[in-house]
């Protein structure tokens, strides 16, 4: 998630290889976006890792490790 | 006097092709056989010469690509070497013997300026040619020189410590270069006043305006005769008065460098204002580039493959890969905030943002996937550096780390202090003798190769043998090759290793 309608559909539609529209909206999004700041969630425990100035910030607490 | 002969060229470009020349570039003590590969690999160099310090060749190359040679400290046309002076107590008869050395026909000076001059790309025909070639040489040094003074600090540092550990000698530069910070301060300043002489009449400034500068080191017999200093002096006095050219100690326009030792009697012209391991593309340095490339060197980078450094501090070793090895992706990490602020600095101002990628993690904890990365190089930061003071406990941590995203046949390579490789060579003799697979023979590349030393003590080249902590606790890391490289005031010692197998399987 971006924070603004990146026009990607929620799931890759069947043939999405073909989708020439579509592939350029994700090649934007995954090569040529750079979060400065933002966050990135870990899908299975939902812990947030805090971006900054583009670096994420990856480091554990004592407590979590 | 006969005309200067024209290099053959097609035209102005000073690239790929040009007459070949003579040469010998210096080098850190432990990063000769480095360069020596270099030279051959980069430049198609010939008759290769290796010595302590220095490594001489032949190359048909113009300085476009002589510049961008990594594991060299500074790049000289080669213009005369000879066995050793012989030494005798008569301090008269020995500055003559340097003196023809050095000077030899007066004629022979002039076809060396004009050789030089078009080395540099020059038309070398018209008179004001040698002020020319000082402001692109000044312009060249300011556009190379943009930052800040930390850079300024680093080239201070830079040369003192590569005068400082090629012997054990007397390194002074004469006549009269008082210390290298001043020398190069002064240089940097006079390089930002507005180029003068323009304007005024070139031609009869010229003539009587070119300038030079000796530089001499003497070490081993002839150093308990004369002094660099007294034999630098000399050969001032002599150009002065058989080529009528001035003695300028700031900003000359022709450095000539003497270097006399037991070995041999070298005559050289350095290339460059500023030294190779200067890099444009490094903003903030850390590591000194050139031990970062050859560390990089070692690894095995191929097209497509993934490098990870896990304590990449300001990225030096990231950034030397990165422009070496370019069809590779480089991931760094770093607890610091301040050093991954510097690694960002350095990435922008190099414009490999889209190549290497930071992360704030620690090594003891990376948040990677397992076997996902084809190398790891690292610089693991010694002393006082570690806030605490259990750094033998840290060690295994921190390996277990990398070896665990190291994929099997992913190479491994760190650069270890002194007491960092002590401890793990004590943990071995405790661990006793598991054998590990002896793969003496795994890169296809460079072969490892003995670190030299000025002692001649020749530092362990430690292969296969299975006594390394590392096969024994994590049961799949062979050593492949140690390496001693000198830092400047400190040695360390660059370690590979080749992940052979997963532990626990096979």
């Amino acid at each position: 998630k971006l924070g603004r309608p990146s026009e990607l559909p929620p799931e890759p539609l069947p043939n999405y290889e073909g989708d020439e529209e579509f592939l350029r909206r994700l090649h934007h999004v995954l090569l040529e976006v750079e979060v400065l700041e933002g966050s990135l969630q870990c899908p299975d425990s939902g812990r947030r890792f805090p971006i900054s100035r583009g670096v994420p910030n990856l480091l554990l607490s004592e407590d979590e490790a | 006097a006969p005309p200067p002969r024209r290099p053959r060229r097609t035209g102005p470009a000073k690239m790929s092709s040009a007459e070949p020349g003579r040469f010998f570039c210096t080098a850190g003590r432990g990063l000769e056989p480095f360069l020596a590969r270099e030279v051959q690999a980069r430049l198609g160099a010939t008759e290769v010469d290796c010595v302590s310090g220095k490594v001489f060749f032949r190359a048909a190359v113009g300085p476009g690509e002589l510049r961008k040679l990594r594991s060299g400290e500074r790049l000289f046309l080669l213009l005369k070497k000879h066995s050793p002076l012989p030494v005798s107590g008569s301090r008269g008869k020995m500055l003559h013997e340097i003196k023809s050395l050095v000077i030899g026909e007066p004629k022979y000076w002039l076809d060396i300026i004009s050789a030089w001059r078009k080395l540099h790309g020059h038309k070398g025909e018209t008179d004001d040619v040698s002020q020319e070639n000082a402001l692109a040489l000044k312009r060249k040094s300011e556009e190379t020189n943009t930052a800040s003074k930390r850079q300024k600090t680093e080239q201070v540092r830079a040369i003192a410590s590569e005068e400082c550990q090629v012997e054990a000698g007397e390194t002074c530069v004469a006549p009269g270069r008082k210390s290298s910070q001043e020398c190069w301060t002064e240089s940097k300043t006079s390089s930002e006043l507005p180029s003068k002489g323009s304007g005024e009449n070139p031609t009869a400034n010229e003539k009587l305006s070119f300038s030079f500068r000796v530089s001499c080191r003497c070490s081993g017999a002839i150093a308990k005769i004369l002094t660099s200093q007294e034999i630098g002096r000399a050969i001032g006095i002599m150009l002065v008065k058989q080529c009528g050219w001035r003695a300028d100690l700031r900003d000359p326009d022709l450095e000539i460098f003497v270097h006399l030792n037991d070995i041999q009697s070298v005559v050289g012209i350095p290339l460059f204002r500023l030294p190779l391991a200067n890099r444009e593309y490094i903003k903030r340095a850390g590591l000194r580039s050139t031990v970062a490339w050859a560390m990089a060197s070692l690894a095995e980078i191929s097209a497509g493959a993934l490098v990870l450094d896990p304590m990449c501090g300001l990225g030096t070793i990231l950034l030397e890969a990165a422009k070496e090895w370019p069809e590779a992706y480089y991931w760094g990490a770093d607890i610091s905030d301040s050093q991954l602020e510097g690694a960002d600095g350095n990435i922008r101002t190099a414009g490999l943002m889209d190549k290497i990628e930071l992360l704030k993690a620690s090594v003891k904890a990376l948040p990677l996937p397992s076997e996902g990365f084809d190398s790891v190089i690292s610089d693991i930061p010694f002393g006082k550096k570690f806030k605490t003071t259990n750094d033998a406990q840290l060690l295994p941590d921190i390996l277990q780390e990398m070896e665990r995203v190291l994929r099997v046949g992913g190479t491994l390579v760190l650069l270890l202090s002194q007491e960092l490789r002590r401890r793990v060579d004590g943990l071995t003799k405790c661990a006793g003798s598991d054998s590990a697979e002896a793969s003496a023979d795994g890169d296809s590349g460079a072969a490892p190769a003995q670190a030299l030393s000025v002692d001649g003590n020749s530092s362990s080249l430690t292969q296969g043998g299975g006594e390394s902590v590392l096969s024994r606790h994590f049961g799949s890391l062979v050593p492949e090759g140690v390496y001693a490289v000198s830092l400047g005031k400190t040695d360390a010692f660059i370690h590979k290793y080749r992940k052979v197998s997963a532990p626990g399987t096979g």
